[in-house]
């Protein structure tokens, strides 16, 4: 990479070029100007996705205001007043971020509905669950076991019970219609 | 898209652009675009009766000059706030007819508080100075916008605010050529107030207004 000072005419040349619209020579410069670029914004936001989205940021500032540049100036302040501001503007930007950001804690409740809040009972409806399984008729729970509790596939169930696809299905409906009456008669 | 591609893209069809002129150039254009629009609502309005007398008053021209330099000079650094690498004294440049300006208003004011006996205060509400100064200006300070859009909007809320003050200003300079009201305290808060109000409403639409052009790469 050349020293910014030292590139600063050969840089004005190729944006008078750039200006008449001679693309290599555009290319060229952004190029060069790129890495100087990089180490400004690296020097305000250290290394990381950021620096690179900034850089390219400037590069779109800088093609979008090209025609301001006044081919009887140096360079190198009209590059440097862009990149200033454009570090300024991503620095208000992810302030304007972390502002509106709110680290939100994990909430033990959501709604003040007893529906929404099991608590402590969550441990008295799951053994009065694992109750009702155990009184199911065996194929009814063999199916319950397989698909619900084990969350095995119907393939998967199929093949570990040696029953039909359509008997687990049918078995496995009439277990919940069964569960669903005896924990209804509980509550 | 990493860099180098971004800049393929951008080099690739890019078109020939022309440089913007100096500030300078650029302020004396919009002040032959201005100009017409403001003498025409001069002379629809018709110049005040007195207007030959009130041009022999030094005043009364000291702060038509000041109003009018201000409106040149903040035209000017209006137009340089949007030259990344702009010399930052420019920006003061309009403070110079600006304090002049006030300072004739502020002794108009004295003198007045010094004769309070014998004449009371000449103040009164005027509220015709704030549409009069809107609707002289809006030409001009279209024609601002449109200008200073083209430029990069390194500070836009001061872009914005110096190119309301040029365009109140010389709106103004109008007013007062139809307008009859010399009252310092008058001209003071209703007009120079007027013109301190659009400049601080520019101002704080800045941002809005003033936006990096968005460039889609093709």
């Amino acid at each position: 990479m050349r020293e910014p000072e030292q590139s600063g005419g050969d840089w004005a040349a190729l944006m008078r070029a750039a200006q008449q619209g001679d693309a290599a020579a555009y290319a060229q410069l952004l190029r060069e100007v790129a890495p100087a670029v990089r180490s400004m914004v690296g020097r305000r936001w250290g290394r990381g996705a950021e620096v690179e989205d900034l850089v390219q940021e400037v590069l779109l500032s800088i093609h979008a205001v090209r025609h301001t540049y006044d081919p009887a100036r140096p360079f190198l302040p009209w590059l440097m007043a862009i990149v200033r501001h454009r570090i300024a503007d991503g620095a208000r930007r992810h302030a304007r971020k972390a502002a509106n950001e709110v680290t939100i804690d994990v909430l033990s409740e959501t709604f003040l509905v007893d529906a929404t809040n099991p608590g402590d009972d969550r441990g008295a409806d799951t053994d009065a669950l694992h109750k009702a399984i155990a009184g199911l008729p065996p194929g009814q729970r063999q199916a319950i076991e397989l698909l619900k509790v084990r969350e095995m596939s119907l393939k998967e169930a199929s093949a570990a019970s040696g029953l039909s696809i359509v008997a687990l299905k049918v078995a496995v409906h009439r277990a919940i219609k069964t569960l669903r009456s005896k924990l209804d008669e509980r509550t | 898209m990493n860099t180098d591609d971004l800049i393929a893209r951008l080099a690739r069809d890019i078109a020939p652009v022309h440089p913007l002129p100096s500030p300078v150039r650029r302020a004396a254009i919009w002040f032959a675009v201005a100009l017409p629009p403001v003498a025409l609502m001069v002379l629809a309005m018709s110049p005040r009766p007195d207007l030959a007398e009130r041009l022999q008053d030094g005043r009364y021209l000291l702060e038509q000059a000041a109003a009018l330099a201000t409106a040149v000079l903040a035209a000017v650094a209006a137009f340089s706030t949007g030259i990344p690498g702009h010399p930052k004294w420019v920006v003061f440049l309009p403070l110079v007819p600006l304090a002049a300006w006030l300072g004739s208003l502020g002794e108009g004011c004295w003198q007045m508080w010094l004769r309070l006996d014998s004449e009371g205060v000449h103040f009164h509400p005027d509220w015709i100075c704030i549409p009069a100064i809107a609707m002289t200006a809006a030409v001009p300070g279209a024609a601002m916008a449109a200008m200073i859009r083209r430029g990069a909007p390194l500070m836009p809320r001061l872009t914005a605010a110096l190119g309301a003050l040029a365009a109140a200003a010389l709106a103004d300079v109008g007013l007062r050529l139809f307008h009859p009201q010399d009252a310092s305290l008058m001209v003071l808060v209703w007009q120079f107030g007027t013109v301190a109000l659009l400049t601080a409403m520019a101002g704080a639409a800045g941002r809005l207004v003033l936006r990096w052009p968005r460039v889609v790469p093709r």
